[in-house]
């Protein structure tokens, strides 16, 4: 009797463990379940921050398994961005830029190496394009008035149009100094800052360990490394002729180490008697340039990709696409008619959307 | 002596505990992993309009829920409205009214430079796999 009595309080004790046991592998699979459902903080993850600086919107994104890293990183990329912003602003008379202008005709102006350098690019940019692409345009800029509709008087243009040319930009490297040769002479770098903005940021994204990240200037863009899902990045190329809401996508291209940027007739312009005047001029001719609708250029850098999108649209499709073959640089030109270029290397490396495809046209 | 009825015992116990044991295991489980999935289908990621000034956030709102705000940029109040899961700039102060152009959207952001006010939508994370990174134009 004493034995069946011992059994059965044996018998018991082991039923509430067991049921202890079950609740408690319930509990860990309900957790392995938590973790194995994306939660875990070790995974790799896009990080995106937007701030408006350079007149425009711009957005950082960095791929990486921590948010502090992938923060700093993020600040340390607008804080270049800021410092550059500082140098070359056309609008503030507080920047080296606006010195420069201040003393053309006058004296040279000390300058930070990023100032030189950027304007030192400029002019290369310049001699490789003919002159297409001309940072002395500034006394033309500040003729058209894109917002108020003002198309300035012919004469007026003649008279400012001696004033570009970039051969009048006098450097100095051992002074790293830049000196403009005309009085009234003045230098906009709204064609080229965007693009080295682009290529400095990253550059400081690097810096912090970074191996994967995206900044986008206005439309200056520079990717490098892969995103979480081992794919490169995706980026979309304005329509420069939208028909609804949903067709301001014109194509699509993936990208890493690389920059893009797109130059369109669309951005600002105002319309008279049904011509389209808009903000990129022909140095040679103080007038809208109308060969293209739009170009996109794909290079290693920002400030390539950026002159030269301005550039090439001003050369046309032509010449345009017959320069970036010789250079080794990737193009999309859309002309005035509305056809679509491309250099030989980007052919099947870039997906029209759907409505596209009947406007396409290789060279 | 006592081992082998211990023993005994215990593949007994075995025994009953499987069918209520397991049931109650089973349960557990379509209970957590369905969890799982209402918690995902009834929270969606995404579904937040972010507004941010001068680069600082000024307020986290859910797409899902109808409201107008209005937000003090440095220029003046730009006016925010969440609609049926849309959002547009209503109003705006600044001379151009680019964002007020680009209408009700659902995805992506809308950006008043001269009023330093961006709205972002920040989009699903299925969507974003197929979405553009950015846009060159």
């Amino acid at each position: 009797m004493g034995m069946t009595e011992k059994f059965k309080v044996k018998s018991s004790k082991l039923k509430v463990l067991k049921t202890y046991a079950f609740y408690a592998s319930a509990l860990l699979l309900f957790c392995s379940i938590f973790i194995l459902s994306a939660c875990s903080p070790q995974k790799e993850k896009v990080y995106r921050k937007s701030k408006i600086l350079m007149d425009t919107i711009i957005t950082v994104n960095v791929v990486s398994h921590s948010a502090e890293d992938a923060n700093r990183a993020i600040e340390q990329a607008f804080s270049e961005i800021k410092k550059l912003d500082k140098f070359l602003n056309f609008f503030s008379d507080k920047s080296e830029l606006s010195e420069i202008n201040r003393n053309a005709g006058k004296k040279p102006v000390r300058v930070s190496r990023d100032t030189f350098e950027v304007i030192e690019k400029a002019i290369h940019s310049s001699e490789k394009t003919n002159r297409a692409f001309d940072i002395t345009i500034g006394p033309l800029i500040s003729l058209w008035d894109f917002h108020n509709k003002v198309k300035p008087e012919e004469k007026t243009i003649r008279q400012k149009i001696r004033l570009v040319n970039y051969k009048d930009i006098i450097l100095d490297k051992n002074a790293s100094s830049v000196y403009l040769n005309k009085k009234g002479m003045r230098i906009d770098l709204g064609g080229i800052a965007k693009g080295y903005a682009a290529d400095k940021a990253v550059a400081a994204m690097k810096r912090n360990g970074i191996k994967s990240g995206l900044v986008s200037i206005a439309g200056d863009i520079k990717a490098f490394g892969l995103k979480p899902d081992g794919k490169p990045w995706k980026i979309g190329i304005r329509n420069s002729r939208p028909a609804n809401e949903d067709d301001d996508i014109m194509a699509t291209i993936e990208l890493t180490d690389m920059a893009i940027s797109t130059a369109g007739d669309y951005e600002r312009y105002f319309i008279i008697d049904n011509k389209r005047y808009h903000h990129i001029l022909d140095p040679k001719t103080g007038y809208p340039a109308d060969k293209c609708r739009s170009v996109s250029i794909i290079a290693k850098d920002g400030f390539i990709t950026d002159s030269f999108s301005t550039g090439i649209f001003i050369l046309g499709a032509e010449k345009g696409i017959k320069l970036l073959e010789d250079m080794g640089i990737d193009g999309i030109i859309v002309d005035k008619d509305g056809k679509i270029h491309t250099t030989k290397n980007l052919r099947g490396k870039i997906e029209f959307t759907k409505d596209q495809q009947g406007r396409k046209r290789n060279n | 002596m006592s081992s082998p009825k211990i023993s005994r015992a215990g593949r007994e116990i075995t025994k009953g505990a499987t069918t209520a044991d397991k049931i109650l295991l089973i349960a557990l489980i379509i209970i957590s992993v369905s969890g799982f999935i209402f918690i995902k289908k009834a929270f969606p990621e995404g579904t937040d309009v972010k507004i941010e000034v001068n680069g600082k956030p000024a307020y986290l709102l859910p797409l899902n829920v109808d409201k107008t705000v209005s937000v003090k940029g440095i220029n003046g109040d730009t006016i925010v409205e969440i609609k049926d899961r849309k959002v547009r700039i209503n109003e705006s102060p600044c001379p151009n009214k680019i964002c007020m152009h680009d209408g009700w959207i659902q995805q992506g952001a809308l950006i008043c430079l001269p009023n330093r006010v961006i709205v972002t939508v920040t989009g699903n994370k299925d969507r974003d796999n197929r979405k553009i990174d950015a846009i060159s134009g």
